[in-house]
């Protein structure tokens, strides 16, 4: 209370502190004269009544200084004087202000903007209760001799974990995937649905917003269909309707009762299937939540059925290795104990983690970039804070002979450099509004989060202490310099050539050196990842995308599921009538037919079994397969390595199959693929793949091609959509017209035969190559924008330097002209102490770069870190630069007119 | 409360200005400073002018009031006087300071 009060009191004293200045002087004067006044009436003179008045009184001055300390806030107001001193010095040179206000403006809204991403897509905990104890779970296959491979789980297997292990709390199984939704029986949408076991919201600690959520009977078989709604679909299908709980929603066909609406932030990420291989998945938010029903399959299979994915709860005080040990056991032992035919384990990651872990290396690799580029910012302005440093020597000799700390001198100076980082930074802050704005443009779709992405507090809290590490950085140095200053030499000397000591010029080179060596590993990192994206685009991929559009259709109907009925042949007619509509389409040349749109990621992983070469069980090649018709080939360019394509006449007989090289190379090593026979690839009507299922001719093997995304060579066998029309349709469309004027074409065309069918996908085939790639892509053009910003500062860092130290020394040029120094020499005198640090900040930076290039490998596509092209281009490109900059400088040191120079003094 | 208690002058005449205020009523630093050379007999060498960070402290705490009136010679001068809470803190201060000199005493007593 007290405490506060005197607090308070001062605080208002500083805002009057003219007034009780007067104030306080007008009481002592009324001491001095009431006291003159007594002294008066006991006989003195007035002259001796003033000296007793004072002699009593003792210092007036020491009083009022003593007085105003207690009356205000000393340090406050020291601050104030500092802040007002910095602020005068500033005005005094605005060109300096501005440019340092727009660098570090320019630096701190780049680090803020690429920070807000980082900070939502991998920092920001999920909106979940303690989601710190959340973790995925996956099963691991540990083969001898092989690497660990994280797989998806396994119903059976999720089920017994859940039921003995002790480390977690509870554990909750689902899938993800696309729904289509037509809520007045429009055109269906597309949507992304999680079926998930009932005990998902209770797992996550997710309360409905209205309705329920799942209970157990929700899960049952034969129990009525219900959904529960994100509050996105809440406002798009019911638009906020308070009364949606209760009403239905036609979904994939069929009728669901609405039971619940989640909360606005309830956002359930897209998990992977397995990090690492990328899947076929519909990577788009969840919005439908519908309970897992368990299928008789899913219930009695081991080693089939590793469809799902598995959140678990770590109980309290669990760590991940616990957890990770015993679930890792049990599921060994069970392997053992069941005698299945792998070696299965469990592998846990933590959920943030596991969401953003295709992203978070290249957000990363940003994220240290741009950091480098800010650094490099700040050693130009403390090269820049130096030398306006050593040019205010004198005056802080002064200010030092006449009384003031050290502490004065330092904190004087470094508020300059504090007020210009906290300006700056604040229209950083500003900047990066549109900064963000900016990198969600660029950066791909499919990274998780992304809605989430703003300055939020932390983030602006983030743009606050990177301001202060900034001024910090440069500010630091130069206002430890005040320290060294001798007032008697100083005074005594000129200021010019105080600033030419050794001290200071080592100190300007070490620190162009500095920016130079973080230069060349950004420019090395970011040549390297053109290089790795240039490679990725230009490999040969097998395939041409050029003049197709691709349309992907999803047969997600009811009429279309089988079931024992006809599902199958309505399929078949479906996808016929398709593919006759568009042949038919004006400057169509040909149309192809795929099962799973091309560069989304594996399909249909299965394993090559040959009756005639049994191996043994997990043994065999792992293969992808799909469905494509007999346009295929020649429509994508892949080219015919050996035997036939498919042919119209294999209609009547549909179990034939193409099979790329890699597929003949793993599969039938050393013979030749065509007339043998695979098995159990064909499903039966019920979806699954019977043992004594039809048995398959190779007939043709085609090249490699990287249909599955440009990274990604995976085995393929290729079978005719006779044998098993597939669910999922990706049209290819050649033509010699733009896609832009065909796909409302294909678009009339195909809801023609059928308008309750969704069509999610609708692009040219180099839209969708430029779409696969967008990660890369991301990352080479943010690396390069940051490269280029790094290569210009520390142009201007040399330039600055070499310019301030020519300016400096233009007396003594002139006299070396005077004394008949050639031009010729005085360019190399300036080009020699250009040099120095140019060479030595090239040289440390390739020593860093090959420690941080370790780090880097893994965000490249084949290609080598030590790439010689990329290392030497840098190099050279880094070396070009510098020389441009010491050009401008050593050509006016050599035009200095000797005169003139001399009279200067 | 925990401000500078160690400061056993300080304190010190803090507590002489609150009792002469207490005694003679509102007053002004000269005549509290004079007072309390009177009271003490002239015994106690003090800067007049240390009086004034003192009722500043006092002022800030709330113990002290102050206003310009005029004095008995008729000229413009600052006038302090009690607050309610300066009263009660009177009683603490005595309080503080009677134990502080009991204690004093005993170790300057003569030890038996």
């Amino acid at each position: 209370m007290g405490v506060l009060r005197v607090l308070l009191s001062r605080c208002r004293a500083l805002f009057r502190s003219r007034n009780l200045d007067a104030d306080l002087d007008a009481e002592l004067r009324a001491h001095i004269e009431l006291a003159m006044a007594d002294n008066q009436r006991n006989g003195m003179s007035a002259e001796q009544a003033r000296t007793a008045a004072l002699r009593a009184f003792g210092g007036v001055t020491q009083t009022r200084e003593t007085y105003r300390v207690q009356r205000g806030l000393p340090w406050l107001e020291q601050i104030a004087r500092d802040v007002r001193f910095a602020l005068r010095q500033l005005r005094r040179s605005p060109g300096f202000t501005l440019t340092a206000m727009l660098t570090l403006a320019l630096g701190i809204g780049a680090v803020t903007s690429v920070f807000s991403v980082v900070h939502a897509v991998l920092l920001k905990p999920f909106a979940f209760r303690d989601p710190d104890r959340l973790v995925v779970l996956r099963e691991a296959v540990d083969e001898a001799g092989a690497e660990r491979i994280a797989i998806p789980d396994n119903y059976r297997h999720f089920l017994r974990l859940r039921n003995t292990a002790t480390t977690i709390e509870d554990a909750a199984i689902f899938a993800q995937s696309g729904a289509s939704v037509s809520p007045n029986g429009d055109h269906p949408h597309i949507v992304g649905a999680v079926v998930a076991s009932p005990n998902l919201f209770r797992l996550l600690g997710v309360q409905p917003l209205l309705g329920r959520g799942f209970l157990d009977s929700d899960a049952q078989k034969g129990a009525a269909e219900v959904v529960v709604l994100s509050y996105d679909s809440w406002q798009t299908f019911f638009a906020g309707d308070p009364k949606a709980v209760g009403q239905t929603l036609r979904i994939d066909g069929q009728r669901a009762t609405v039971i619940g609406v989640l909360p606005p932030g309830m956002q359930f990420p897209q998990i992977p299937l397995a990090p690492k291989t990328a899947f076929q998945e519909t990577a788009r938010d969840a919005r439908l939540f519908e309970p897992a029903v368990p299928s008789e399959r899913d219930l009695t299979t081991d080693m089939g059925g590793f469809n799902y994915k598995v959140i678990a709860r770590l109980k309290p005080g669990v760590t991940m290795a616990r957890a990770s040990a015993e679930l890792d056991a049990l599921q060994k032992a069970y392997t053992l104990s069941a005698h299945l035919p792998l070696h299965l384990g469990i592998a846990l990651t933590p959920l943030t983690e596991d969401v953003a872990s295709g992203i978070s290396g290249a957000l990363w690799l940003l994220f240290a970039a741009v950091g480098a580029v800010l650094l490099i910012a700040c050693v130009n302005l403390a090269n820049l804070q130096l030398a306006r440093a050593v040019n205010a020597e004198r005056e802080i000799a002064v200010r030092a002979a006449l009384g003031a700390s050290r502490i004065q001198l330092v904190s004087s100076r470094f508020t300059e450099s504090l007020v210009l980082a906290l300006t700056g930074g604040a229209a950083g802050a500003v900047l990066a509004f549109a900064g963000v704005r900016l990198l969600l443009s660029l950066v791909p779709a499919n990274v998780p989060r992304l809605d989430e992405v703003h300055l939020s507090t932390p983030v602006l809290l983030f743009a606050a202490g990177i301001s202060m590490v900034a001024a910090v950085t440069f500010g630091i140095l130069p206002a430890l310099r005040g320290l060294r200053v001798n007032p008697q030499s100083a005074l005594r000397a000129n200021s010019m050539r105080a600033a030419n000591s050794r001290q200071s010029s080592r100190a300007r080179n070490l620190m162009v050196a500095a920016q130079l060596a973080c230069t060349i590993v950004l420019l090395i990192v970011t040549s390297l990842a053109l290089r790795s994206f240039s490679h990725l685009l230009r490999q040969n991929r097998g395939f041409n995308t050029s003049h197709i559009t691709l349309a992907q259709t999803d047969l997600f109907e009811p009429q279309y599921d089988t079931d024992g009925s006809n599902g199958s042949a309505l399929r078949l007619d479906f996808t016929d009538r398709a593919l006759t509509a568009l042949r038919q389409l004006p400057g169509v040349q040909s149309v192809a037919l795929t099962s799973v749109a091309p560069l989304t990621g594996q399909t249909w992983v299965d394993n090559l079994i040959r009756p005639d070469h049994p191996v043994p069980t997990a043994k065999e090649p792992a293969i992808n397969v799909r469905w494509i018709n007999p346009e295929y080939v020649p429509t994508m360019q892949t080219p015919l390595v050996a035997g036939r394509n498919f042919t119209a006449a294999d209609r009547a007989n549909p179990y034939v199959a193409l099979i790329s090289q890699r597929t003949a190379r793993e599969g039938f090593p050393g013979e030749n693929p065509i007339g043998r026979t695979i098995t159990n690839i064909v499903p039966d009507d019920t979806h699954t793949l019977p043992d004594d299922g039809h048995k398959v001719t190779v007939i043709g093997i085609v090249a490699d091609a990287r249909i599955n995304g440009l990274k990604d060579n995976a085995a393929m066998v290729y079978l005719p959509y006779w044998a098993f029309p597939p669910f999922s349709l990706s049209f290819l469309v050649r033509s010699s017209g733009p896609s832009d004027a065909l796909i409302p074409e294909m678009q009339r065309a195909i809801w023609q035969i059928d308008p309750q069918v969704a069509i999610p996908t609708f692009k040219s085939m180099d839209d969708q190559v430029s779409d696969s790639v967008a990660t890369d892509r991301f990352q080479a053009i943010v690396l390069t924008s940051f490269g280029a910003a790094a290569l210009l500062l520390a142009l201007l860092g040399v330039y600055g330097v070499l310019a301030y130290s020519v300016s400096l020394r233009s007396q003594e040029f002139g006299i070396r002209i005077a004394l008949g120094s050639g031009k010729s020499a005085l360019v190399r005198l300036v080009l020699r102490q250009a040099a120095y640090p140019v060479l030595l900040g090239a040289g440390s930076g390739l020593a860093m770069a090959f420690v941080a290039l370790r780090w880097v490998g893994s965000l490249l596509y084949q290609t080598p870190v030590l790439d010689p092209l990329a290392i030497g281009g840098s190099v050279v490109l880094l070396l070009a630069a510098a020389a441009l900059a010491a050009v401008v400088p050593s050509c006016r040191a050599a035009s200095i007119d000797p005169i003139r120079a001399l009279r200067m003094e | 409360m925990g401000e500078q208690k160690s400061d056993v002058l300080q304190g010190t005449l803090d507590l002489m200005v609150l009792k002469t205020l207490e005694s003679m009523g509102p007053l002004h630093g000269y005549g509290i400073a004079r007072r309390i050379e009177q009271v003490s007999g002239n015994s106690l060498s003090l800067n007049q002018g240390t009086i004034y960070p003192a009722l500043l402290r006092l002022e800030q705490r709330g113990w002290i009031k102050s206003e310009w009136g005029t004095s008995e010679t008729n000229r413009r001068a600052k006038f302090y006087s009690l607050s309610r809470a300066g009263r009660k803190q009177i009683e603490h201060e005595t309080e503080n300071w009677e134990r502080i000199a009991a204690t004093m005493a005993r170790f300057l007593a003569p030890s038996s």
